[in-house]
């Protein structure tokens, strides 16, 4: 059969007619579109706010489309700063996050979901209380802590270098948790079966679960991702050189105590959302999972 | 749920010692599988937070290193701190609204995404873009909207003969704008997470429903929403701890402004370490929100876990 | 292992390579030399200067480095708002820089900070020329008696005004010898809420930015913030009350005042000919698009103190990293607030001059003017900041009593006696060390 998905029951009713709905547009544009432009709002504002002059930035009401459009902001903002060295940091620092987090929350993520073990209960609250405090408050000791690792473990993931923005995101809760409601998803006969055949607890979550769960780590990896991203705060706090920055940091650029460049802060910001854009459009493909596959009949 | 009742009934397992096997006991594949992440969470988790910890009972400024035992003061300055009191208020009726809000935008607008028709990708890709956008440009673009003399909800308000609201000028209008913001902004999240969650929905069980006559909303009631529900525990707890930790939105817009109105407890505490120097009063007023959301986040899972549609 | 683990493991080792390769191989600034040896002692400067400032200071830097070979100045931007926090983490953790732009509000406080040089004998140096620095400047960066800056900016406050909106409705240009009463006519007249036009606007988000506002208007009815011995408060007095009247005259009875809560629309509102004037510095000037003049801030009619205004100076901070940096540190700062390069900076961006003597330096003051418009106003109105804020650590609190009771004030609701009345209360026990 096909892998179309579908929620509705009359959807199901419609679908073997295929070449009817190939010609007739889903009533559903209608609903989408609307959707999608409240959606996109704030991303066409910095879109049109890129293009404007610094001038017509500080127009009141605010101008909607540019008169003329100034693509020169683009180069301006790249050249105000080293953003190719931002960039490439930025790219470094959340592929690693988004790596191990994918790997280490899937571990500890299906511990959690299907291995029966001592304290797992309390482990896992214990775990999740560490989101529970904010950064604020956390920020001071975690430095305190990342200084000492440079010091005393290796340098590289002291104060001032990449190491420390990476390790103290290797894995969070939030992963864990969100692996671990996933997995209670998949047929537990599907686990069993292979166990019958002797797969080890690691083989059953490789070979199995892992294949069924791609929209959620499709999913995770794109949250974590767009997580490091836009991190700012412990970057501003730990990073004291312009070759560590990340992009957040360099957006800072634009923006002083009293004046804003708002023109210039919209153009880095919008060149800072395409790797998110190419990431998401990426992993499109794994977030709808062909449900045929499951191997649920009977 | 009576299609889905029947196909579990009819899932007999190969052999019932076999499940024993897979279920008994498992110590150490547990421990394994899990040590690597509790032990980064607790280097660049757990200890902070006791580091906190102690800073509540101390008195820091976090300029001079003399950090005195004061017990048990900063929490019983907290019983009386009609600003912190104010906070706690905001921050709890906030939490409230924003998350069930989010929870029911996210699973319609998931739901009205999970479909092959042309430009599905483009449409899909616009939801998750709104969590890329970050919160300062959020709340640029919310203050224009809501802006008392020009902004477009006052001009469309006008339209229909309502006057100009004062927004986010307005103390009691103020917290609810930033509602709407951050309902707004969370929105993409949602969307995610429940596509993602509506992948692992049989279709047989849609088929099953349109065979028993079931329509589109019923089977919506009846199938999807309890087969989304260990995404929607995950959902509610999580927006939950968010929404509990607001701080960005607000000092993006109001600064807790006007008169304490949008004042929640992270950003009380921040200006507490940063702006007042009194970091040990910020520490246990972290202290507090902390064990609300412990207290918040077990209930949540213990109600949560029991009636989740779990694959068990 | 398998295939799955090796794969990940290759990864691993991989980024371990890249992160080492990628991270910079530059020294930090943690090198010292020891003396005589002709190595160059490295020095960090955290600023948050962008744009033209951005610029500007760039400049010197280079200029700096090279005619000091001994010494090698890095800088890192950063935002100036976040300044604090980046900085009291870094002390905790034992590594500040050598030299921070702070603000001269958290000065009081700055001062405790054990690692901060106090700067006493080096502001008494001939090169340094202290009484050459404006009085605000001074006062700012001397707490309980000691120095622990160098004055890096200095603004006030006065009124801009749209020049064309005047003309359009035919009303007479502000004079020097504007009393309250006719700024508040003015404003009357400026606004029309059909045109939804007001006349004049002050940020309202109750922190400092509304605080210092208020305190410049308290000052020229002759009141005063604290009493002489900084130990209670003295505005709930006839005088506070005059100011506090006055705000809420023109915000809640003549609608001409809009309260900007959100402290960031008054300037676009201004281009945009929606207010007539604004009470701001000279940081606003170079945004402004339409015609603007600039005047002192009016005066209450029959007051002693006559034209007042206020300054919000900042400073440069040292932290001692040991000795041979700390005294680098103080070179470059001597060498950058020295009169050539700070008439330098202040001609590349238009700030004020730190320095009283460029004041006076007519030459200087024409250029300043002609490069931007309206900044002679401000610098001769440095000369009306007679007052300044008291140098106490408890006044942020004393900022944040106040901020609350001029919004309750500007929004309605509370009076100005009871709005007054409470921030004094909390301001005596602030200083009371409740």
């Amino acid at each position: 059969m096909n892998a179309d998905v579908i929620t509705t029951a009359s959807e199901a009713a419609d679908l073997p007619r295929r070449s009817r709905s190939r010609f007739r547009p889903s009533p559903w544009h209608l609903v989408l579109i609307p959707i999608t432009f409240v959606l996109l709002v704030p991303l066409l504002w910095m879109l049109a706010t890129s293009l404007e002059t610094e001038a017509e930035t500080h127009r009141f009401p605010p101008v909607l489309v540019p008169r003329s459009l100034q693509w020169h902001n683009y180069a301006d903002a790249w050249r105000a700063a080293p953003f190719g060295s931002f960039l490439l940091n930025s790219l470094i620092v959340s592929v690693l996050t988004v790596i191990s987090t994918l790997v280490l929350c899937s571990l500890a993520g299906y511990a959690f979901a299907r291995v029966r073990f001592a304290g797992r209960g309390l482990l896992f609250i214990v775990l999740m209380a560490s989101l529970m405090v904010p950064f604020q408050v956390t920020m001071i000791p975690e430095f305190l802590i990342v200084k000492w690792l440079g010091l005393h473990v290796w340098t590289q993931l002291g104060i001032d270098h990449l190491g420390a923005l990476i390790v103290p995101n290797l894995v969070t809760a939030f992963g864990i948790f969100f692996l671990r409601q996933f997995f209670l998803t998949i047929p537990i006969e599907l686990e069993e079966a292979a166990r019958i055949d002797g797969t080890s607890r690691l083989g059953v979550l490789i070979k199995i679960v892992l294949p069924l769960s791609l929209p959620a780590l499709a999913t995770l990896a794109v949250l974590t991702f767009l997580d490091s991203w836009n991190s700012f705060l412990w970057p501003l706090i730990v990073v004291n050189s312009e070759p560590h920055m990340t992009l957040p940091l360099g957006l800072t650029t634009f923006q002083g105590s009293h004046n804003t460049q708002w023109s210039l802060l919209m153009a880095a910001n919008v060149v800072s959302l395409l790797p998110m854009l190419v990431v998401f459009f990426a992993a499109q493909r794994y977030f709808v999972r062909s449900v045929a596959g499951t191997g649920l009949k009977g | 749920m009576a299609a889905v009742r029947e196909l579990e009934r009819n899932r007999q397992p190969a052999a019932s010692r076999v499940r024993v096997r897979l279920r008994g006991s498992d110590h150490l594949a547990g421990w394994g599988f899990v040590t690597p992440a509790a032990v980064l969470i607790g280097i660049f988790g757990l200890l902070p937070i006791g580091w906190s910890l102690l800073l509540s009972f101390q008195q820091s400024d976090l300029l001079t290193p003399s950090t005195p035992w004061v017990g048990t003061a900063n929490y019983r300055r907290l019983m009386h701190d009609h600003t912190f009191a104010l906070s706690v208020q905001h921050t709890i009726v906030y939490t409230a609204l924003f998350v069930p809000a989010t929870m029911i935008v996210g699973v319609f607008i998931a739901v009205a995404l999970n479909r092959k028709i042309r430009g599905i990708s483009l449409y899909r890709t616009a939801a998750y873009v709104t969590m890329a956008v970050s919160t300062i440009n959020e709340a640029i673009i919310f203050m224009w909207l809501f802006e008392p003399s020009f902004g477009v909800v006052n001009r469309a308000l006008g339209w229909v003969g309502i006057p100009a609201q004062q927004w986010l000028s307005n103390p009691d209008q103020a917290l609810y704008v930033i509602v709407a913001m951050t309902v707004w902004g969370w929105t993409g999240f949602a969307v995610v997470v429940y596509l993602a969650a509506l992948q692992g929905v049989p279709q047989e069980l849609y088929d099953a429903a349109a065979i028993d006559g079931a329509g589109g909303f019923a089977s919506f009631r009846t199938i999807t929403i309890p087969l989304l529900s260990p995404a929607s525990l995950f959902l509610a707890i999580w927006l939950s701890i968010s929404a509990l930790q607001l701080f960005d939105e607000v000092y993006l817009t109001t600064r807790g402004g006007p008169l304490h109105a949008t004042s929640v407890v992270v950003y009380y505490l921040w200006d507490q370490a940063f702006n007042q120097f009194d970091a040990g009063y910020a520490a246990a007023a972290a202290y507090v929100l902390f064990m609300a959301t412990l207290v918040i986040t077990y209930l949540q899972f213990r109600l949560g876990d029991r009636y989740a549609h779990y694959r068990r | 292992m398998t295939h799955l683990a090796r794969t990940t493991t290759a990864i691993a080792l991989t980024c371990a390579l890249a992160i080492t390769a990628c991270s910079s191989s530059k020294p930090d600034a943690s090198s010292t030399s020891s003396p005589g040896t002709g190595k160059t002692v490295n020095i960090a400067v955290w600023e948050g200067y962008t744009d033209t400032e951005g610029k500007a200071f760039a400049d010197l830097v280079s200029q700096f480095n090279r005619t000091h070979p001994g010494i090698r100045v890095k800088t890192l931007e950063t935002n100036n708002d976040f300044m604090l926090q980046k900085v009291l983490t870094a002390v905790r953790g034992g590594t500040p820089p050598d030299i921070a732009y702070l603000y001269g509000s958290w000065a009081p406080n700055v001062a405790k900070i054990p690692s901060v040089v106090d700067l006493t004998a080096t502001a008494r140096s001939p090169e340094v020329n202290w009484n050459d620095f404006w009085p605000a400047e001074q006062q700012v960066a001397t707490v309980d008696g000691k120095i622990i800056g160098i004055p890096a900016l200095v603004d006030n406050l006065a009124i801009v005004y749209n020049k064309s909106l005047f003309n359009k409705l035919g009303l007479a240009t502000p004079s020097p010898e504007w009393t309250w009463d006719d700024f508040r006519n003015t404003a009357k007249a400026l606004t029309d809420p059909q045109a939804k036009r007001v006349g004049w606007s002050i940020p309202a988000d109750a922190s400092e930015d509304t605080v210092w506002h208020w305190e410049a208007i308290l000052w020229e009815a002759d009141g005063d913030i604290l009493t002489p011995d900084n130990s209670k408060a003295a505005f709930n007095s006839p005088q506070g009350l005059q100011a506090t009247h006055l705000l809420r005259s023109m915000a809640v009875d003549d609608k001409s005042l809009y309260a900007d809560t959100t402290n960031s629309k008054y300037a676009d509102l201004f281009n945009a000919g929606k207010i007539g004037m604004l009470m701001t510095g000279p940081w606003d000037l170079a945004g402004f698009t339409v015609p603007y003049g600039v005047q002192v801030m009016p005066s209450f009619a029959g007051s002693a103190a006559g034209h007042q205004s206020i300054a919000g100076p900042d400073n440069w901070v040292v932290f001692d990293r040991g000795n041979d940096r700390k005294q680098a540190a103080i070179t470059f700062l001597t060498w950058l607030t020295a009169p050539a390069q700070a008439r330098q900076f202040s001609l590349q961006t238009g700030d004020l001059p730190i320095r009283q003597s460029l004041a006076n330096d007519t030459a200087f003051v024409g250029q300043m003017d002609k490069a931007l418009p309206g900044v002679q106003a401000f610098i001769d109105n440095l000369a009306n900041v007679k007052k300044a804020r008291p140098q106490v650590e408890e006044y942020p609190k004393i900022s944040q009593a106040l901020g609350d009771a001029i919004v309750a004030v500007l929004l309605n609701k509370r009076t100005p006696e009871e709005a007054l009345n409470q921030a004094a209360a909390a301001t005596d026990q602030a200083l009371s060390g409740g």
